[in-house]
């Protein structure tokens, strides 16, 4: 029997050896997953971004986590409700800062589903050609999108992509090879392993020495050039980066049908809206009216004519049936904080994200800066914040 | 409740394996003592009806207020969900008992395992039986695991019941909002279930070992809830996120997985993945503790 052929001091030896094991248990696994992946032939900058661009949107699902860490106050400071991890709800809101798990799913044509997670909770994103569904798991809250003319919907999608509800890294990965041709530099990173695959390290290094941007790295599966991971740097810290979206496990298979169609849950309160359509007059003259400054990186955007009241929830919703609506989205919202209150909250959040500045506010991250004016111009741009008020003149 | 009962004689003369049998019965018998004792014990039986009045508590004021909306807004304690499933109440049940009363169950068990037979001065009779220290804590470990899982069950079974009579069982409604038929949503809750269980068997080890470190039982029972608080804090604190994956309690809510569209198997499989490296490192503790250890009392 052990007990009486191990001495007694070495028997603390036991738990020793054991901790080791399981450190070297964990350390292992995380190794494992990186050797498993295969050596990609060597290829070029051209090659890569050729492959990419060429590459047909493959079906999928997997797992995103998005970290954001873009030198705004946390939540907590503002003095708004944020508790434990487990016990939070999953809000749109989260993207905001910190880091967020979403699930993806799409079969590449036009149905989709995005889902934000928390431990107990999830936010829903369905989507289809015409039609999308929201669905918030806390207050079984179903939003229903539909337009106003489906069929005209079809011939403008032909012509633009619709953006989704939420991020994704295909999408982020498209936005940043379309700024390539203005005003970057390409290279490539050694070869690395996203969510267990072989990946290819694309890198843009704005020329501009003005911009706040100071790297962005594209990661590209190898095999199906989907783009895997996108992490981009602020030029204030090589260290830590201020956006991280990437695929923390991804299968390349066509969902189920169960995954991709939307049905309503009994009991859930469904909102619908109906979104119009602009005309094309209205598409060719936009009620706010955006101007730009600048070129590449350095790029500054005007906007005037903005609903800013609108944009920060201080709005009188009703739902269709025309009694006030309990479960608006939107910003204050989110925390549960009675509608009275609205106004005062979204006022106190902007005073508590920007600085005042000779006239107007300026809200600063380490990516991007917003200068919204008193006379109702808002300027944005990757560009340290004297830049934009040096524009709004 | 004594332990006296445990020696065995050898009935048979025979082949090895007969030889072996009585000893393993020896073992059993220990076994049952110990279940006895901890199952049996007075305060630990009203600990568990009292959790079992949780669920029923928390269904009444649900019923209650089931009609006023703002009772349940913003909240994600999946209470929402129960008044209109008694299924959920289950999980509703057992996410409120998860953060404290949970850990005190196993505090309860734990405190008195070996620290209380300390303090009462019937561990080193204990010992005096042919039986082997290892086998003595892995009797003590296994018995308060079985109460700690029968105070799980108990809250699960009463928030069923109560969920059932208050609410009606109906077809479940996933965290994405997807239908799934009753027996499916039973599965996934019983998988929920067993996550829990099985989520709290590091904490038991823990408190068995701080256990062996004192013979002051409420020291012993403190010390294994300040444990679990502990940990929950730091996992809340985002500076600390590099250690937040190997935190005892960090997987603890990844039962919510199981409600989920596609069940999260990759947190799953690192919850208990963590459970059994807590497991290693404190039960080996416990051991060398226990088998070391001079014990007089």
């Amino acid at each position: 029997m052990t007990s009486t052929t191990i001495s007694r001091r070495a028997r603390w030896g036991v738990p020793a050896i054991a901790a080791a094991a399981v450190i070297g248990g964990f350390a292992a696994q995380s190794l494992l997953s990186a050797a498993n992946a295969d050596e990609l032939p060597e290829t070029t900058v051209a090659e890569l971004v050729t492959h990419v661009m060429a590459a047909d949107p493959q079906p999928l699902s997997g797992t995103v986590v998005y970290t954001a860490d873009l030198g705004l106050p946390s939540l907590a400071d503002l003095g708004l409700p944020n508790g434990l991890d487990a016990i939070a709800p999953a809000r749109p809101t989260d993207l905001l800062a910190g880091t967020s798990t979403m699930r993806v799913w799409t079969d590449a044509a036009d149905r989709s589903r995005i889902t934000l997670q928390s431990a107990t909770s999830e936010f829903s994103v369905v989507s289809n050609a015409t039609e999308a569904w929201t669905y918030s798991s806390v207050d079984q809250a179903v939003k229903h999108y539909t337009v106003d003319d489906p069929a005209r919907l079809a011939d403008l999608s032909k012509q633009a992509p619709a953006p989704t509800d939420l991020p994704t890294p295909g999408g982020a990965a498209l936005t940043v090879l379309a700024q390539v041709g203005q005003s970057s530099t390409l290279s490539l990173d050694p070869q690395t392993t996203v969510a267990g695959r072989s990946a290819y390290q694309l890198v843009l290094t704005p020329k501009s020495t003005t911009t706040l941007v100071g790297r962005i790295t594209v990661a590209i599966d190898g095999k199906t050039w989907n783009p895997l991971k996108v992490t981009v740097w602020p030029r204030s810290d090589t260290q830590n980066p201020a956006i991280e979206l990437g695929f923390t496990d991804v299968t390349y298979a066509t969902p189920s049908d169960q995954v991709l169609t939307w049905s309503t849950p009994a009991g859930a309160h469904v909102e619908e809206v109906v979104v119009p359509l602009p005309t094309n007059d209205q598409l060719t003259s936009a009620a706010p009216t955006i101007t730009t400054t600048g070129t590449g990186w350095d790029q500054v955007a005007t906007v005037t004519g903005l609903p800013l009241d609108g944009l920060l929830g201080i709005t009188d919703p009703t739902d269709s049936s025309g009694k006030p609506d309990t479960h608006v989205p939107d910003l204050a919202r989110d925390y549960a904080l009675p509608s009275d209150d609205v106004p005062q909250i979204a006022q106190s959040l902007l005073d508590a994200l920007s600085t005042p500045v000779d006239g107007g506010r300026l809200v600063t991250s380490s990516l991007l800066s917003v200068l919204v004016m008193d006379d109702g111009r808002v300027l944005v741009g990757a560009v340290p914040g004297d830049v934009l008020i040096a524009a709004a003149r | 409740m004594s332990h006296t009962d445990s020696a065995e004689t050898v009935r048979t003369a025979g082949a090895g394996a007969e030889r072996w049998a009585p000893r393993r019965g020896a073992t059993g018998r220990l076994l049952a003592a110990e279940l006895r004792l901890v199952l049996g014990r007075r305060r630990n039986q009203v600990f568990v009806a009292g959790l079992g009045l949780v669920p029923v508590l928390l269904g009444v004021m649900l019923y209650l207020t089931r009609d006023d909306p703002s009772a349940s807004e913003g909240s994600p304690l999946l209470l929402a969900q129960a008044t209109q499933n008694g299924v959920f109440l289950v999980v509703a049940s057992l996410f409120m008992c998860l953060p404290f009363l949970l850990p005190l169950t196993v505090a309860l068990a734990c405190g008195d395992a070996v620290a209380g037979e300390a303090s009462a001065g019937t561990l080193r009779y204990l010992l005096v039986l042919p039986v082997g220290r290892t086998k003595v804590l892995v009797t003590k470990a296994v018995a308060a695991l079985v109460f700690v899982e029968v105070a799980v069950a108990v809250v699960a079974v009463m928030g069923l019941v109560a969920g059932a009579v208050l609410f009606g069982l109906h077809d479940v409604v996933l965290l994405s909002g997807t239908t799934v038929p009753l027996a499916e949503g039973m599965a996934r809750v019983l998988g929920v279930v067993v996550y829990v269980g099985v989520s709290l068997t590091g904490l038991v080890v823990v408190g068995l070992f701080v256990s062996t470190l004192t013979e002051v039982p409420v020291a012993a029972m403190v010390a294994t809830v300040v444990v679990s608080v502990v940990s929950t804090i730091l996992d809340s604190l985002p500076a600390l996120s590099a250690i937040h994956p190997y935190l005892l309690t960090h997987y603890w809510y990844g039962f919510g997985e199981f409600l989920r569209l596609e069940v999260g198997w990759g947190v799953i499989s690192s919850g208990l993945a963590l459970q059994v490296a807590w497991i290693v490192v404190f039960g080996t503790l416990a051991w060398a503790r226990f088998t070391s250890a001079d014990i007089s009392s």
